[in-house]
């Protein structure tokens, strides 16, 4: 599924996606805030995903 | 409780919890004497003149004795910040390499950007792996992290330079025996803002950075009430952080255990073995920094944050990105000496509150 959460500031794509995970197993989304990639590193660190960049703004989440 | 602390209490804000505090008593019951007594030119003959070279001499032994460094190779500064570039730029030479963590102060990378220089990675517990480098190579070296507390490594191995930034650590940082220029801010110790104080070891190396004439490593002015004052606020903090040390650690070690176990989710950096006592600093998952500091606020209590969406910017803490700590929801705490157990349960449990009301 692809979660688009351009425009949108800390900590709503977290949000977002930790709500989008729990449906679908990958999730690719789509962020041009300045907070998430910091964000997605310590968040899949603590909640047990992983997750590449995959494109400008563009990253994919996957459940571990 | 003392007499001094009687005073200490009833001068400081209830819930404050915010990196920078009230000017400290002892500074400020000296501050109009300051004036009257320190307003003449230091260089100058008159009798004025010469009372306040005495007093200067005074002011910089109190420094020295207390910072670990030699009053002769003290100087201050109007503008701390611009000890960074004396600091490091007086340093360098044309085949020199500087070394900097990526959790140093944005003064540091402005530095970086025109001289060129390798930046070190950061592991998620704060430790740098500092490199040999060459003679003529310079480290700037962090002694404390101010957003974190965390105490860097002595840098032992290199054999350049080493710049000390002791900004964030105040009368806590421990020179490495190679030093060779340092920097304190007044801040620190509950002195007045606008006054830096800057160290070079050894001066056949440093070379001035900025337009100079002469010997003078500045010629731009500082208020000598002001360093007189800040000299006193050291003396007094030096004594009140020892005399609550263990119950500034105590306190430290409560949050840390409340925040952990208490609120779901929460990144904290560092560990009571890494960080000095009186500074925390701790990410919320799930919650929007402006809003936990807003809340907060309303509630009586202050505190900083690193997040994004606290900072006019809107980018992240570049400590805490450099660190894979969680930006968003950051709440950063400074343990002042006069912090009352009471207060900290007391905001512990409004943010748990807040946390709650938040993520629903």
């Amino acid at each position: 599924m692809e979660l688009n959460c351009l425009g949108m500031r800390c900590p709503l794509p977290i949000i977002n996606l930790a709500r989008a995970i729990k449906v679908d197993a990958e999730i690719i989304l789509l962020s041009d805030d300045p907070a998430t990639l910091a964000d997605l590193s310590a968040w899949s660190r603590m909640t047990g995903h992983s997750f590449e960049v995959i494109g400008p703004d563009k990253y994919l989440i996957k459940r571990l | 409780m003392s007499k001094a602390g009687t005073v200490l209490r009833v001068g400081s804000i209830t819930g404050n919890f915010q990196s920078e505090s009230p000017l400290h008593p002892a500074a400020r019951a000296f501050l109009s004497d300051a004036f009257d007594r320190g307003w003449a030119d230091p260089t100058k003959i008159p009798v004025a003149s010469r009372q306040a070279a005495i007093l200067q001499n005074e002011a910089k032994e109190i420094f020295a004795s207390h910072l670990g460094i030699q009053s002769r190779h003290l100087e201050f500064l109007a503008d701390p910040s611009l000890g960074f570039h004396l600091g490091i730029s007086g340093l360098l030479n044309p085949g020199s390499t500087l070394f900097f963590s990526a959790v140093d102060r944005s003064e540091v990378f402005a530095i970086a950007e025109s001289s060129g220089g390798q930046r070190l990675p950061v592991s998620i517990k704060g430790e740098v792996q500092y490199p040999s480098g060459d003679t003529d190579d310079v480290l700037a070296w962090q002694a404390i992290n101010g957003e974190t507390g965390i105490r860097s490594a002595q840098p032992q191995d290199f054999a350049g330079r080493i710049f000390v930034d002791a900004t964030g650590s105040g009368h806590l940082a421990d020179l490495p025996s190679n030093w060779r220029t340092a920097l304190w801010s007044s801040k620190s110790w509950q002195g007045p803002a606008g006054l830096g104080i800057f160290a070079v070891a050894d001066r056949s190396i440093w070379k001035n950075p900025l337009p100079h004439l002469d010997n003078a490593i500045t010629n731009s002015e500082y208020s000598l009430p002001l360093a007189m004052a800040s000299a006193l606020a050291l003396e007094a903090h030096v004594l009140e952080y020892k005399e609550n040390l263990a119950r500034i650690t105590e306190i430290n070690s409560f949050i840390r255990n409340y925040v952990s176990t208490e609120i779901p989710d929460v990144d904290i950096a560092g560990s009571n073995e890494s960080a000095v006592p009186h500074l925390l600093s701790f990410s919320i998952l799930y919650t929007d920094a402006q809003r936990l500091v807003a809340e907060l606020d309303q509630k009586g209590f202050a505190v900083d944050s690193g997040s994004a969406c606290s900072s006019a910017n809107l980018e992240p803490s570049h400590v805490l990105a450099a660190m894979g700590l969680l930006t968003h929801g950051n709440i950063r705490m400074t343990l002042h000496n006069e912090i009352s157990e009471v207060e900290v349960k007391n905001f512990l449990k409004t943010l748990k509150e807040i946390v709650r009301e938040l993520r629903e």
